[in-house]
């Protein structure tokens, strides 16, 4: 990719878009698809919708939410994420307009080999495999938050980006979601899969920092959420605040 | 999701609010709704900090040459508009436009009320009057599909403030609370949310701006529904069109708020039989009658809950008594519906048959053609069985007072153009 890239993030909880702090604390926000058409018109780069309960629950990807959004007509790229565990949900995700897929639970699994078969399917191009992390001493830790427990990655995930079956990796640092310009930025220098396009969200809400982590040859793009939600324009003033170099020029809509 | 696709909802264990909310509510671990925290933070906020931050947010928008006005400011002949006003002129010393959309359902109270702010606070105003022609035609096609009668009262009062803005180059707006904030908890007053698009189109329009409205299928025409876009955001972008709620200020409290404009401007206030609070809405015949029915048919409570809802949250009413009040007052009949059937030329029996369709039916059951249950969260236990410690009495300041009535003459009737009160 030539350009580094803005995606906005719309937390989904119960088919409600949501404010989320920190993984615990929600306020509600809407109807995704408003959100997601709000966004397209503002010129995001990407949009990403992360339904937070579907895997949790077992209850799969959500298909209604994707044809409600299919039907805004966006032309912005869209990554789905949430209940995605096999490759038939994946291709399924796929089908209905979203452009990529964001595996989060299936990565906690012993059994990586459905991750391989998306990879298979779809192209590793389509495949962004998403890590909750904290800091711990050194070391990070990757949270699991279906049950609450943290640990560090395996050798599993590892091979995944070392054999190119996922092409970037969505670092989030959970702890400080919500929190304004609290994003960790060790998260992303000590990530230890070096050679992996990362999109860094999680307390990402002034240009200032998305400036620094975009200076960062590994980072992607920065992804932001709730802080998008405050002002008119946000995601076009967020981007005027940025060097031209590093992303899409914004737009501005007209009727005429 | 619409409230048609709840099937289980859960009820709040400090107010009255359930998850079927329109506007969506979260509920924590404890049973604590989001509005209810979010209401908590008006105890725990510096509002004399919270003050300085606003005069130093609107001092830039302060005209150096005196020859332009320095913000735009909608208003109505209810509502907040007297105690926003008294906010922005006598406190921060602001010059403002006022503007208006004429709603076309107003009483001879809201006119004189209006024209009362006027006076009192000396300021120009500008009123938007767009074509009753065209007003009754998208009400016929709103409430036909979304079951709403005032969505050109909303989209009107929504985006002429920032037509305004644009056309006289003024790019301050100043609102009064943000619904949803005060509401559902939507935001932290700290998140100091602004006016945007998508939250008009997500809640005021229930999901449709003006350009969804045109459809092959319908008679509705470009001509119609100009009016009602809001501006580009080129246009916004080049004004610098920027939107402000005082609510993230001013510790809202409206009861209060009403209460000191009576006093101060000779605001007057009416009774209606949906609801206990007298204050608001008394510049409309049908909000709180006709618009107030539907949504309870959509949605299955209705303004008496929001009422009963803030009144719980600032501890005047207990919410024993709010839900006593609100099954007092939520089944009483919508008054004024002859009046609207005449002006927007349906039969009376056509429009409930129209209404009728947009009952929810997770919250009304068909016993019988035509004969509806309710089943709604206040009597189906939801709320009885959801509240924790809220028994006790409520506090003597909860007491609403009425000065006037929406309407004093013999037949009453809508004043569609009023400009002044004799």
């Amino acid at each position: 990719m030539l350009k580094k890239r803005l995606v906005a993030v719309i937390v989904v909880k119960d088919g409600r878009a949501v404010q989320s702090f920190g993984y615990r604390r929600y306020l509600p926000l809407g109807r995704p698809e408003i959100l997601a058409s709000n966004l397209d018109r503002w010129g995001c780069d990407e949009i990403l919708v992360l339904c937070i309960d579907r895997g949790r629950q077992g209850l799969g990807p959500d298909i209604g939410l994707l044809k409600r959004l299919a039907s805004m007509r966006l032309s912005t790229p869209l990554i789905y994420g949430g209940g995605v565990m096999t490759a038939e949900q994946a291709a399924l995700v796929v089908h209905h307009g979203a452009d990529r897929v964001c595996i989060d639970f299936a990565l906690h699994q012993d059994d990586v080999q459905p991750i391989r078969e998306m990879a298979v399917r779809l192209g590793a191009q389509a495949l962004i495999g998403v890590f909750p992390l904290a800091r711990l001493g050194t070391g990070l830790q990757w949270l699991d938050h279906r049950n609450g427990v943290s640990r560090a990655f395996s050798r599993e995930n590892i091979a995944l980006f070392d054999q190119g079956v996922i092409s970037e990796a969505m670092i989030i640092d959970w702890s400080h979601e919500g929190c304004a310009g609290a994003f960790d930025i060790q998260l992303v220098t000590r990530f230890p899969m070096h050679n992996v396009p990362l999109i860094a969200f999680g307390g990402i809400s002034e240009p200032s920092q998305a400036a620094v982590l975009l200076s960062l040859p590994q980072v992607s793009a920065v992804a932001v959420g709730n802080f998008l939600n405050y002002t008119e324009l946000a995601a076009q003033r967020f981007k005027q605040q940025l060097p031209d170099l590093l992303l899409r020029p914004t737009t501005y809509s007209r009727y005429v | 999701m619409a409230s048609s696709d709840i099937t289980e909802f859960r009820a709040c264990s400090r107010c009255l609010y359930t998850t079927a909310h329109p506007l969506g509510l979260v509920i924590d671990e404890e049973g604590i709704c989001s509005g209810c925290r979010v209401h908590e933070e008006k105890d725990s906020l510096d509002w004399n900090e919270r003050w300085m931050r606003l005069e130093s947010i609107v001092k830039p928008y302060r005209s150096q040459s005196g020859r332009n006005y320095d913000c735009v400011v909608p208003v109505t002949g209810g509502g907040d508009s007297y105690y926003v006003l008294h906010l922005v002129k006598n406190l921060l010393k602001l010059n403002p436009l006022l503007v208006t959309n004429n709603k076309y359902f107003n009483t001879p109270l809201g006119v004189r009320n209006l024209a009362n702010l006027r006076t009192r606070f000396d300021c120009d105003i500008l009123v938007q009057n767009i074509n009753p022609d065209s007003v009754r035609k998208i009400i016929r096609s709103t409430l036909r599909k979304f079951g709403s009668i005032y969505w050109p009262c909303l989209a009107g009062q929504t985006a002429f403030p920032v037509q305004t803005a644009v056309r006289y180059e003024v790019p301050l707006v100043i609102w009064g609370a943000h619904q949803g904030l005060e509401q559902v908890g939507m935001f932290s007053h700290a998140h100091e949310v602004q006016m945007t698009r998508r939250y008009r189109r997500d809640h005021d329009l229930m999901g449709y701006e003006a350009d969804n409205l045109l459809s092959t299928f319908d008679s509705l025409t470009e001509g119609d529904i100009w009016q009602y876009r809001y501006p580009d955001d080129h246009d916004l972008k080049s004004i610098g069109v920027t939107g402000i709620y005082l609510g993230n200020y001013v510790r809202w409290d409206p009861k209060a708020q009403h209460e000191q404009m009576i006093r101060d401007y000779a605001y007057q206030s009416a009774g209606f039989s949906r609801t206990f609070d007298t204050y608001d809405f008394v510049d409309c015949f049908n909000y709180m009658n006709l618009h107030d029915q539907l949504k309870l048919y959509k949605h299955g409570y209705s303004k008496v809950t929001d009422h009963a809802c803030r009144e719980i949250r600032h501890g005047r009413l207990t919410r024993d008594h709010g839900l006593a009040l609100v099954l007092q007052h939520e089944q009483k009949s919508a008054e004024y519906t002859g009046m609207f059937c005449d002006w927007l030329g349906v039969q009376p029996g056509a429009l409930q048959f129209l209404m009728d369709n947009h009952r929810n039916r997770s919250f009304w059951r068909e016993t019988a053609p035509r004969q509806w249950e309710f089943s709604g969260p206040t009597v189906n236990g939801t709320l009885q069985l959801s509240g924790v410690g809220t028994q006790g009495k409520s506090s003597d300041r909860c007491v609403f007072k009425k000065n006037s009535a929406l309407d004093t003459r013999e037949n009453a009737k809508y004043i569609t153009i009023g400009k002044g009160y004799p």
